[in-house]
């Protein structure tokens, strides 16, 4: 049986939703909220992209709202903070739930970026 | 331990509790096979760690059989929880007998340090078999010291 693409399509959907904003002056937010899953991964890489590829100085992800973070989320993650560490600057995540911390801690790439228990301390910036 | 379709004789009357499930080898499916090894673990009383770990080894061994999986076929998911430990088996019919699982990739060092134990089979098929490849792992229930 033949899938439908419409029915991973449906799926990614329900399992990710990302936004973008810019509360502070010189500081972009992107908030991820679900599961960065195979299925969801390139939707994911495409707003990571996104984030790395504005000017802005100070970029945040939010991942707050996230059940389920995969090794190719991880690596998506990674690339971004190599990215932006290239213009001297640090990748500034969110980083509350299990889901998260947990494959940051096991994989040992917790000091790529600078991690941050709530949005309000990611904004007035430093390490937690 | 050369066979993934049935657990040996020895793992059926050692007292492991045995789930399996057959999905279609689909990504949008993996959500369901990682929120089982999530509850199956849970239910053995897995440290939290160990839960997160397990959840995410299984996503990452189903995900690696799907991307070589046969198109239409099956992904099957036996799990054998013993009190200690959970030991998963994943398998997917392939389109080619010479189909591989590549272990040099940034997912597998992952998966490597997730799970305890990690091993790939590669069965070429053949009498009318379709060729399969699996990936077993096993999980203890609480981090021992490395």
């Amino acid at each position: 049986m033949p899938e439908p693409r419409t029915d991973l399509d449906a799926a990614r959907r329900r399992l990710l939703d990302t936004d973008f904003a810019r509360p502070l002056p010189d500081t972009v937010v992107l908030t991820v909220r679900g599961e960065i899953d195979t299925l969801t991964a390139p939707a994911f890489t495409a707003a990571v992209t996104e984030l790395a590829d504005t000017p802005e100085p100070t970029l945040v992800v939010d991942l707050t709202g996230v059940r389920f973070l995969a090794s190719s989320g991880l690596a998506v993650l990674i690339n971004a903070a190599h990215r932006v560490e290239t213009r001297g600057s640090r990748l500034r995540l969110v980083a509350v739930t299990r889901a998260v911390l947990r494959p940051l801690e096991i994989t040992g790439t917790e000091q790529l970026f600078d991690l941050h228990a709530d949005l309000a301390s990611a904004l007035a910036g430093g390490s937690d | 331990m050369t066979d993934l379709d049935s657990p040996s004789p020895a793992e059926t009357f050692d007292g492991a509790s045995t789930v399996e499930i057959r999905t279609s080898a689909s990504a949008a499916l993996i959500p369901t096979i990682r929120a089982v090894a999530s509850d199956l673990a849970a239910r053995a009383d897995f440290d939290l760690d160990a839960i997160s770990d397990l959840r995410m080894a299984v996503d990452e061994a189903c995900a690696t059989l799907v991307d070589v999986a046969a198109p239409t076929s099956s992904l099957r998911c036996t799990f054998l929880v013993r009190p200690e430990r959970i030991e998963v088996h994943a398998q997917v019919e392939t389109k080619h007998a010479d189909a591989v699982v590549s272990t040099d990739t940034f997912g597998w060092r992952v998966l490597q340090t997730l799970a305890d134990e990690v091993s790939v089979l590669h069965r070429p098929g053949g009498d009318g078999a379709a060729p399969t490849v699996g990936i077993r792992l096993d999980k203890r229930s609480g981090d021992a010291p490395r």
